[in-house]
Order: structure tokens, then C-alpha cells, then sequence
């Protein structure tokens, strides 16, 4: 067992880091800066400390008084899989801590990226390790809040800082946005799906009396009261409507590119790393909850096989639009969607296949594998940015000579996004292809392994046009602008190449350790984590077939991929200008994809616009043309009633009468007699009210 | 026996012409007088408190009834939370009405400009003081006679305030605001005195809440009396179709007294709603909750609506608390234990969180020279940072994000509301909190695109030179800000005290 006091300070200390920063930003800047970093590094240290813990499959559970009247903890859970998610969390987040060091140095507003830099770590270190859902849902809007304060860091909105390219148009709705407006994005679309998480959580809690998993887990009554109503589904299906939010996933998706808007340190650790998995790790802490739930129901495909759907339609729908994005950052965005689909068809099938373990470890181990090299090579973007200052492409291009680590870091990391043994996320997107075939039960599983493997192909291809474009070819004109004006391209100074040099050596290490001895750990650390804590059996054997199919599959995509990335990007034989100008229908596809499947201009229009113009008409026609009104009749009631009891004045009554149109006048005559009578009125207004009282009483008695 | 109560409610109105002396003829610092008063006001009732789950006292008061005060859980999270409102923003006004006065001072003779300082700031504490006891009162009160009695003294007082300190046409806002009030008022005065007359005997009506409580009163004259003081409470609360007198009232009023006008004392509608639906005339409740709910959704919809089609940032902040009060009215609506409980967390959470907006839009409108109209503004957080700092708290609880108190309001509203539309078997009533729930994406909406729009983006040149108001402006809202996250991450302060109350009456 670990010391109590360890997991709730993994998550407590960066928030005290964050809520100390403008204290010691008093003192110095360095040692504001110095300390932040430290806070997240003592994190973490602390959070490795329980790893032993983690492969002994130990459960820690500590619990305060949080709500006594309604029997509602606080409290930590420390299990094999919070404890490796707060060791993948806390590892990038830390190394990205130290990358800003060198990263932000030239910016002001500080102290505000530092305090939400911790505040961000801690809240998903909270995530990761409540006990129970009201105290994950205090992270998961807390990480939200960051994430919507860090993309609009650049809070001055000047056009330096937009995503996407300003004056670009699709279907009317412009696609460049300002830093605040996509960090309002961000939070407006994350909080449809926490309102549906929301509603999900509090009809279980309704039918449960509680928040917290391990009772969940252990008495189960409620799934059955909730499928005798026809609920149990929806409710699970509204709870993972928060996880599509969070994580960025079909039709919850379109805030994540956008939110490319913030520093890419901040893109690396909040919108790659760490907080848009927290909709994986949502499903993989209540997932077998609702798995053994229901099996006992009898509900499982459909609730499986809509995660699973979701999962590989947005990996598929954000890759085809990572192969267009001209913007570095973009195409690592979309990416990032599409990767995360990998992992929510992973949690998809597990529940599909007959043995869970299998597809909920792989898309664990493709979520760890990811966070490292997406974490890589973003930070790598950053480096490129800051150096070639442009966040387009084709503005960089003939940069493997002059930045050779940036270069090593990035193909290493871009080789295991491709897929390419041996690097770790060949082993990881493997494991999830096999899990989909193991759901050999559901009759479509066929249908999401085909989609799985041609978005593997997709991804070799938009690989290695990044690497092509940006490293390969002749320098571009921006840059041999750039040499004019005396501003030579150079390498990233060490405090920022160091943590993707370390990443992108981690990526190799896990690649290599994955076939002997890692993957296989980790499967069965966790398929008897969920065998002891949700009772789901796990069974030790690995199937062979299915993985020899699957590897099979996805080095053939990979080989035409890569292959044909290679072709026009890095050989350089043919210009991507000339293919498109041979064909109208890639053309129009081009576009397409360009223009995000017009899904963007879709949601503005129907949801952002129409909101905004019902609003005012409403406004006029009803609140002003209807309700205020009443106050004119009122006011004209009060000046006759007024009138009256001041002994008649004839030239009142007859200017009331001719005098619809002019109602300042009235007004005017109004506040003269209020001035006058108020006191007359009130008592004459009582006076009306007992009347009515008292008939009113005579009629009753 | 104890004298707390009592001394809370009563000393600020015997010392009211003090505080108007005090003011002619020390001028702006004899708020600290008002400040002292109120802070011991706010302890003694948390010494009441103290004492345990209920306290209460009584006077004989012959021949109503009794006089009686009572701390319970349900009124204390109101008296408490206006009795710290009106503390803290008894500092506020310092600066604020010393502006506010000296803007409509025409003379330029410098020692009559002075005396006219220090009269209106006289006349403005002493309002202060008779609106702030009033509105505690009310909610102390355990007679009904003396319940309207209280009600009636924070009216007069705050339609005195508008007239006197408010702005744009504000004789006849406020004029507007007495005659809306009143009928509001008059339809619950007939309320209140028929069920006191449908209690006891003939001759002999019974004003006691207790009283009337116990009493046998036929059931179809109950509904009716429930109906009449429902109605006459949501003018107060200025549900849907009866809210129009709020913006204007709520906007055009000292800022300081549109910051308790607006959470607090239309939210002691909702304390009232809670207090006579549910324990001076309960078995009408019921038949009345189905209504209720559709009445609050189309409230909170409507309300942010509203709030999003505007461009006076104190209009809109008055359109958002009409929105907010849907949200009091849904939960008490839910006919279940935690959505009643919820709804008195609402009002907490949004008194602490509005207060805190409309001291951002006064402090905006104080160092930017009456600004108000939001389209003007932008970029100010680099201007104010502290005032956006509080904003977006401020922002924040309203959208009911945690850890701030908004969100523990919300969940339990909700909660409670599912909770009891699955324990009377109504499909419709799962609908309409859900649909409630997602509505709350229209608060997110016109919340965010608010603070965007005052504190983000460029700032317009002629705004260059704003400053970070005083530290009179600046600590009131740092404590609210505290306050929020406090109660936040710590809600038992809250909910021990309420839940275990609406638990025993109403079950669960």
C-alpha cells in the first residue's frame, strides 16, 4: 500500500504551485518560473513512487467527508490504472514544464501561463484519481477552464495569433478565428458534451444514491432499475457524450483545431498529451462499470459498438483533413483527433470482443504511446515555429541540415505515428487493430477494421508529408527572406530540445521493450486489475491469428502510405499542385477535406448564428414589441388612476386620449403626479387590496 | 433569552437617522458606520447559527400573534448571505456613491457641492439600511403579517433609491418598479391574509406560520391561496411575463443597490415560494409543481435569451437574473429534497456571483467614465486586472463551473429534479430537465462571449488611460470572489444546515 497522504498531493501540490505562482512572481521572475516547474516535478515524483504499487495490482482507496448530508466522499483512488495514467500524465507535463522554460521566455502574461500550467496539471491529476464522479467532474471542468484560458493566452486577439488563414471562407463562415474566440469554441462545445455527461451522471445518481465507482462497482441494482425503464443505455451513452467532448471526437470535434490557437506548449501538453484523453480515460474508469453492468443487463452491443463507431468514423474523419491542413500545428491536430479514435475503437471493441482485457489495455497502451510522440513532436513544432516564424509548411521546408535534433526527434516520432516497427506506436495501434478483429461476435467488426487500416494508410501518408515538407525539398522564400534580413535558422536552445530528444528516445525504448516483455505486462496487469475490481474475466492466452492478420494489414498500409508520402514529398518527383490540377473530382475532394467536410460551417450556422439571431428578434418582436407594452398600459392605468383621485383635471384626460403617440409627455406627467402622490397612491392601492379581500372573504364564509 | 435577531434586524432600522446624521456630517467615510452596523448584524446571525440546526425568538405582539424571528436552515442561507452582501457593499458604495452623487451635481461652488455630498450620502445609508433590514427580515419572519410588513420596508426604501440615485429616466423606472412591485405585493398580501382567515375560527384568524401550518383548511381553497401567492412572488422574482420592470429597474439603479437588487432581494422570492409552498400551506405544493416547472425552463431560456441580445452590460446582467431565478423557481419545482435544497444553494451561489458582476460593471462605469455599453469596450483586463479577474469568477459561477458555488448549486438542482420525476414516474418532467440542462449552454454562451467582449481582444484608444479602481472597489470583490470558491469546494457550510431541514419535510 502507498502512504495515504501520496495521491491526494499529486494532484493538491500543482494546484498550491498554481495558486503560490503570483506570490513568487513578486519575489522574481526566475523564481516564479523555476518554482512552477518544481511543483510539477515534485508531482511526479510522487506519483512515480506508486508505480510499484501499480504492478502489485494493490488498490488504494482514501476517503474524506465531503457532503455528510448526502453521504458523499471525497476521496482517492490509487489502482493500476489511475496510477499509470498519473505517471503518463505527470512525465509529459513535467518535461513540458521545462520546455517552456526555454519556449515562453520571450513573453509577458507569465505568471498567468504558469499559475494555469499547474492549475491544468493538478486538475487532471484529479481526474485521474477521484474516487468518484462529482469530484472528477470539479478536474474535468477545471482542465476545461485552462484549456479555454490557454488557447486564448494571446488575449490581445492582433492577427499574428489567429488560427487558420485569415479571409478564407467556407460556406459563408469564415475559418480563421482569433485566439479568444477558439478558446470560447473550445469551452462552448466541450460543455455540450459535459451537459450531457452531466445529465447522464445525475440519473445515475438518481437511481444509485451515489457518485463514487467502487460502490458502483460492487452493488449494481441500479443497472438493472435503469434498463427496466429503458435508460441504462442512454445513461451511458450521455455519460460517454462528455468523453466525445473532451477527447475531441465526431460530432463533438471541431473545437480541438482551432484550439491550435495557443502557445504549442500548450497545444502539446493540454490538446495532444494529456486533457483530450481525458475523455479515453473516462472510458476506461467507468467502462468496465458498464461493462460487467451490462452484461448483467444484456445490453452491451449497442452501447459498445456506438464508442467503437465513433472511435474509428472521427480517426478516419480527422485524418482525411490532416492530410490537407497546410498549418505544422494543424496537421498535428487533426491527428491527435484521429489517434484518439485508434483508442475509443479500442475501448469499443473490447467490450465487443469476449475478452475485455485485451482492446481496453492496447488502447492504454496506445494512449501512453501517443502522449509521447504527439508530445514530441509538437514540442518539435514549436521549435520549428519559433525558428522559421511561420506556422505554414510550405513557409518552412529544407530544414534537416540547419536544425539535425529537431530533424532526429520528430522523424523518430513521426515513424512511430506512421506506424513503422519498431517504434511504440507501431506495437500500440497493432494491439488495437487485433482487439477489433477479436470482436469477432459483432457482425460489423470486419466493416471497423477496414476503416481502422485505411486510416493507418492515411496516417503514414500526412506523416511523411510533414516530415517531407518541412524538412525535405529546397528552402522556402519566406526563409530565404528570413536569411536576408539576417535571421539564420538555427537549432532550439537546449532546455527546449532536451524534453523532445528525451521523448522521442522514449518512444524508441518503449518500441523496443513493447515485444518482450511491456505490452504483455501491462495486459495482464490490468486484465486482473479489472478481473479483482469489476469481476470481468480475464484469460491469459493470446490469440494468434489476429494479430498476425492485423500485422500483416498494417504494414501493407503503411508501406502505401508512407510509400506514396515518400514519392511526393521527400523524392520529390511529382508536385502536389499537378495531381490536383489532372483532377476535378480530387479537386473537389481536396476541397472537401479542406474545408473540414463543411461539418464547422455546418455547426456555425445552425447553432452559433441562428442562436445569435433568434435572440435579437425575440428580443424586438416580443420583449420589446409585446411584453413592454404592458408597461405603457400600465402607466397609462396609473396616470388615469392617478388623475382621478387628484379631483380630475379635464386637460389631463383629454391629452391621455389624443396622446397615444406621445408617451414621453405622459411620462413626464406620470413622475409629476408620483412626485406629488405618492404617498396618496400607496395608501390608495392598499386600500383597493382589502377591499378585494374583504369581498373576497364575504364570497368564501 | 437572546437578543441576536432581534438586534440583527431592528438595530440597522433604529439607527438608520443615525447613519443619515453621520453622513451630512462626515460625507463619505461615515459608510464605515453602515459597515460596522452591518458587520455585526452578519455575526450575530452566524452566532445564531452556531447555536444549532434551528434557532429562533419570540415577542408577544398581541392581537397578530407573535413577533418571532427564526434562523432555520432554510432562512439563514438567505439572511446570511444578504447580510454579508450588504456589508461588503457598504465599502463599495463609498466610492461609487460619492461618483454617483457628485455626476448629478450641477453648482460649482465647491462648499455647496460638499454639502450636497454629504446629504445625498446621508440620505443614501439611511435608505441603505432600512432596504438591507427589511430584506432580512423577510426572511426571518415567522407571521405573516409581519412577513409583508418586512417586505413592504425593502420596497419603499429601494423604489427611494432608484429615484433618488438611479439613472437614465429613472423617475419613471422606479415609479415603474413601485407600481410592478406593489401588484405583485398586493396579490400576496391577499394571499397571506386569506389563509391567516381560513385558519383559525371566525372572527379569530390565526397569523402565525406555525399556526396556519397545522391548521384545517379545505384543499381547493388552499390551492387557490397557493396559486395567488405564487403569482404575486413571481413578480418579485421576475418570472417570465412578469419580469419587465427588472431590466429596466435592475440597470438603471445605483450599481451598488442593482448588485443587491438583483441577487438578493428578488431571490428572497424564491425564499418565500419555498417558505409558504412548502411549510405554511404544503399539500398544495404538489398540484402546483408541474406548472412551476414549465413557468422556470421558459424563465431561465428565455431570460438568457435575452441576455444575449444585449449590449448595456447592466441590462444584460439583469437579463441573466432573470434567467438565474428560472433556474431558483426549476428547483423548487422538483418536488424533491435535493432540487428545494438546491435552489437555496442557487440563490447563494448566484448572490455571491451576480454581486460580483454588477460591482465589475460598476467598477467599469467608474474608471471609464459611465461606460456602459459593451461594444465599446475591449481589452480592459489589461486595463483592470483584478476587476476581470473577478469577472471571470464571477462569469464562471453563473455558468455553474466548478469549484465555485454555481456548480454545487446546479448539480443538486438538477439532481433533485431528476430524482423526483423518476419517483412520481413523469417522463415529461425527465424531459424538461433535460431539456433545463441543456439550456444551461445559453448561459455558457452569453457568459463567455460577455467576458470576451469587455476584457479581450483590442482596446479602443479612448480607453487607454483607465486604472484599476480603488481597493474600496477591488477587496469587496476579492472577498466575494473567496466566498464563491470557498463555499465551492467546501458546500457543507451550505447543505448541512438546508438538506437535512427539506429532508424531514419532504421525505427521501
Amino acid at each position: 500500500m502507498v502512504n495515504q497522504l501520496i495521491p491526494w498531493l499529486v494532484w493538491i501540490l500543482p494546484i498550491a504551485g498554481a495558486l503560490l505562482t503570483p506570490g513568487f512572481a513578486r519575489i522574481h521572475s526566475k523564481i516564479r518560473d523555476y518554482f512552477a516547474v518544481g511543483f510539477s516535478f515534485a508531482s511526479v515524483l510522487l506519483a512515480g513512487s506508486m508505480l510499484p504499487s501499480a504492478f502489485a495490482g494493490e488498490i488504494n482507496h482514501f476517503q474524506l467527508d465531503w457532503i455528510p448530508s448526502l453521504n458523499i466522499k471525497a476521496g482517492v483512488l490509487a489502482d493500476p490504472l489511475s496510477i499509470f495514467m498519473a505517471n503518463v500524465v505527470g512525465w509529459v507535463s513535467f518535461l513540458i514544464m521545462v520546455y517552456s522554460l526555454g519556449y515562453m521566455k520571450e513573453e509577458s502574461g507569465l505568471t498567468r501561463y504558469w499559475f494555469l500550467m499547474n492549475f491544468f496539471i493538478g486538475n487532471m491529476q484529479l481526474i485521474v484519481l477521484s474516487d468518484n464522479f462529482l469530484q472528477l467532474f470539479f478536474g474535468w471542468e477545471g482542465v476545461g477552464f485552462c484549456s479555454y484560458a490557454l488557447i486564448g493566452f494571446w488575449h490581445t486577439d492582433e492577427l499574428k495569433y489567429w488560427v487558420g488563414t485569415p479571409g478564407k471562407v467556407a460556406w459563408g463562415v469564415p475559418q480563421a478565428y482569433s485566439p479568444t474566440h477558439a478558446g470560447m469554441k473550445a469551452f462552448i462545445t466541450t460543455r455540450i458534451g459535459d451537459i450531457a455527461f452531466l445529465i447522464g451522471l445525475l440519473i445515475l445518481f438518481s437511481f444509485s444514491g451515489t457518485f463514487d465507482f467502487t460502490s458502483l462497482a460492487t452493488k449494481t441494482t441500479w443497472a438493472s432499475n435503469l434498463a427496466s425503464v429503458g435508460l441504462f443505455v442512454p445513461v451511458a451513452l450521455l455519460i460517454f457524450g462528455g468523453a466525445i467532448g473532451k477527447s475531441a471526437q465526431f460530432p463533438l470535434h471541431e473545437w480541438l483545431p482551432d484550439a491550435m490557437a495557443g502557445p504549442t506548449s500548450v497545444s502539446a501538453l493540454i490538446h495532444a498529451a494529456t486533457m483530450v484523453k481525458a475523455g479515453v480515460f473516462l472510458v476506461a474508469r467507468v467502462g468496465p462499470l458498464f461493462y460487467a453492468a451490462a452484461i448483467a443487463v444484456q445490453q452491451i452491443v449497442p452501447l459498445f459498438a456506438t464508442i467503437a463507431w465513433i472511435g474509428v468514423f472521427t480517426a478516419f474523419l480527422a485524418a482525411t483533413q490532416a492530410m490537407v491542413s497546410k498549418e505544422v500545428k494543424k496537421v498535428l491536430a487533426y491527428s491527435t483527433v484521429s489517434q484518439i479514435g485508434y483508442m475509443m475503437l479500442g475501448l469499443g471493441a473490447a467490450g465487443l470482443a469476449v475478452d475485455f482485457s485485451s482492446g481496453y489495455s492496447a488502447s492504454l497502451f496506445h494512449l501512453s504511446s501517443h502522449a509521447i510522440f504527439k508530445a514530441a513532436l509538437f514540442m518539435g513544432a514549436g521549435a520549428l515555429i519559433h525558428a522559421t516564424q511561420t506556422k505554414y509548411m510550405h513557409e518552412m521546408g529544407g530544414l534537416r541540415k540547419s536544425m539535425k535534433i529537431t530533424f532526429g526527434a520528430m522523424l523518430i516520432a513521426a515513424a512511430s505515428l506512421s506506424g513503422i516497427p519498431p517504434f511504440s506506436g507501431f506495437w500500440s495501434k497493432d494491439a488495437i487493430l487485433t482487439s477489433t478483429l477479436l470482436a469477432s461476435g459483432y457482425p460489423l467488426s470486419g466493416a471497423l477494421f477496414l476503416l481502422a487500416v485505411v486510416t493507418a494508410l492515411i496516417t503514414a501518408f500526412y506523416s511523411f508529408r510533414l516530415i517531407g515538407m518541412v524538412f525535405f525539398g529546397k528552402k522556402s522564400e519566406n526563409l530565404e527572406n528570413l536569411e536576408r534580413e539576417g535571421h539564420h535558422v538555427h537549432e532550439a536552445p537546449a532546455v527546449m530540445w532536451i524534453p523532445y530528444a528525451i521523448l522521442a528516445a522514449a518512444t524508441i525504448v518503449i518500441g523496443i521493450a513493447s515485444p518482450l516483455f511491456f505490452e504483455d505486462k501491462l495486459r495482464v496487469t490490468l486484465g486482473e486489475f479489472l478481473e479483482s475490481s469489476f469481476k470481468i474475466p480475464f484469460t491469459q492466452a493470446v490469440a494468434t491469428t489476429p494479430a498476425l492478420i492485423s500485422a500483416i494489414s498494417s504494414i501493407i498500409a503503411l508501406s502505401a502510405g508512407a510509400g506514396l508520402g515518400y514519392y511526393i514529398y521527400i523524392a520529390r518527383r511529382i508536385e502536389p499542385s499537378v495531381i490536383l490540377q489532372r483532377s476535378t473530382l480530387l479537386t473537389s475532394v481536396y476541397r472537401f477535406f479542406e474545408n473540414r467536410w463543411y461539418i464547422n460551417s455546418l455547426y456555425y450556422k445552425l447553432f452559433a448564428y441562428v442562436t445569435a439571431a433568434f435572440s435579437r428578434i425575440l428580443f424586438s418582436i416580443l420583449e420589446v414589441g409585446v411584453i413592454d407594452r404592458f408597461n405603457s398600459v400600465f402607466a397609462d392605468a396609473s396616470v388615469s388612476f392617478a388623475t382621478l383621485s387628484d379631483k380630475f383635471d379635464l386637460g389631463i384626460i383629454d391629452r391621455l386620449i389624443n396622446g397615444i403617440s406621445k408617451y414621453g409627455q405622459k411620462f413626464s406627467l406620470v413622475v409629476r403626479r408620483i412626485q406629488t402622490g405618492i404617498a396618496q397612491y400607496y395608501l390608495l392601492a392598499m386600500g383597493v387590496g382589502v377591499i378585494a379581500l374583504v369581498v373576497f372573504m364575504i364570497l368564501v364564509l | 433569552m437572546a437578543t441576536y435577531l432581534f438586534q440583527a434586524v431592528l438595530l440597522p432600522i433604529v439607527l438608520s437617522p443615525v447613519a443619515y446624521w453621520l453622513g451630512k456630517s462626515l460625507g463619505v467615510r461615515s459608510g464605515w458606520f453602515t459597515f460596522g452596523l452591518m458587520a455585526y448584524s452578519t455575526s450575530l446571525l452566524l452566532i445564531s447559527a452556531s447555536t444549532g440546526p434551528s434557532y429562533s425568538e419570540t415577542y408577544p405582539w398581541q392581537p397578530i400573534g407573535e413577533f418571532g424571528l427564526k434562523a432555520d436552515g432554510l432562512s439563514l442561507p438567505f439572511a446570511t448571505t444578504v447580510a454579508i452582501l450588504s456589508t461588503v457593499l457598504a465599502i463599495y458604495s463609498m466610492p461609487y456613491m460619492k461618483h454617483r452623487i457628485e455626476e448629478e451635481i450641477t453648482t460649482s461652488s465647491s462648499s455647496e457641492r460638499e454639502e450636497q455630498v454629504k446629504s445625498g450620502i446621508g440620505s443614501y445609508y439611511m435608505l441603505y439600511l432600512l432596504y438591507t433590514s427589511g430584506m432580512i427580515g423577510t426572511t426571518l419572519a415567522t407571521n405573516v403579517i409581519q412577513f409583508y410588513l418586512f417586505f413592504e420596508l425593502m420596497l419603499i426604501p429601494s423604489y427611494f433609491l432608484i429615484a433618488r440615485f438611479g439613472y437614465g429616466d429613472r423617475n419613471r423606472i422606479s415609479f415603474m418598479y413601485f407600481i410592478w412591485t406593489h401588484a405583485g405585493a398586493l396579490l400576496l398580501l391577499s394571499g397571506l391574509l386569506a389563509i391567516g382567515f381560513l385558519a383559525g375560527p371566525p372572527g379569530m384568524p390565526k397569523f402565525d406560520m406555525a399556526a396556519i401550518a397545522t391548521a384545517s383548511i379545505p384543499f381547493g381553497l388552499r390551492v387557490w391561496v397557493a396559486a395567488a401567492i405564487a403569482i404575486g412572488l413571481f413578480v418579485k422574482l421576475a418570472a417570465f411575463g412578469l419580469h419587465i420592470w427588472l431590466p429596466y429597474a435592475h440597470a438603471e439603479a445605483p450599481t451598488p443597490i442593482s448588485a443587491l437588487l438583483s441577487p438578493a432581494m428578488i431571490g428572497i422570492g424564491g425564499y418565500a415560494l419555498i417558505r409558504f409552498l412548502l411549510f405554511v400551506i404544503p399539500s398544495a405544493y404538489l398540484t402546483t409543481t408541474f406548472a412551476l416547472s414549465i413557468w422556470g425552463v421558459v424563465t431561465m431560456i428565455y431570460g438568457g435569451l435575452m441576455a444575449l441580445a444585449q449590449d448595456d452590460i447592466k441590462r444584460l446582467l439583469a437579463y441573466s437574473s432573470i434567467s438565474q431565478m428560472g433556474y431558483i423557481i426549476f428547483g423548487v419545482s422538483s418536488a424533491f429534497y435535493l432540487g428545494v435544497s438546491g435552489s437555496v444553494f442557487q440563490y447563494v451561489s448566484h448572490g455571491t456571483g451576480k454581486a460580483i458582476l454588477f460591482m465589475v460593471a460598476g467598477a467599469i462605469i467608474l474608471q471609464a467614465n459611465g461606460l456602459r455599453s459593451i461594444s465599446s469596450m475591449g481589452g480592459l483586463v489589461r486595463k483592470l486586472p483584478i476587476t476581470a479577474t473577478a469577472a471571470m469568477i464571477g462569469f464562471l459561477t453563473i455558468m455553474g463551473t466548478p469549484p465555485l458555488n454555481g456548480f454545487q448549486a446546479e448539480w443538486m438542482l438538477f439532481s433533485g429534479s431528476f430524482a423526483g420525476a423518476f419517483q412520481s414516474g413523469s417522463n415529461a418532467k425527465v424531459i424538461i430537465t433535460a431539456i433545463a440542462l441543456f439550456s444551461t449552454a445559453i448561459t455558457a454562451g452569453y457568459t463567455l462571449w460577455t467576458m470576451k467582449r469587455i476584457f479581450f481582444g483590442s482596446l479602443p484608444p479612448e480607453l487607454e488611460g483607465v486604472k484599476e479602481a480603488s481597493a474600496l472597489v477591488t477587496i469587496p470583490l476579492l472577498f466575494l470572489a473567496f466566498l464563491t470558491v470557498t463555499l465551492g469546494v467546501y458546500p457543507s457550510l451550505i447543505t448541512e444546515r438546508i438538506i437535512p431541514m427539506m429532508k424531514a419535510a419532504m421525505g427521501g
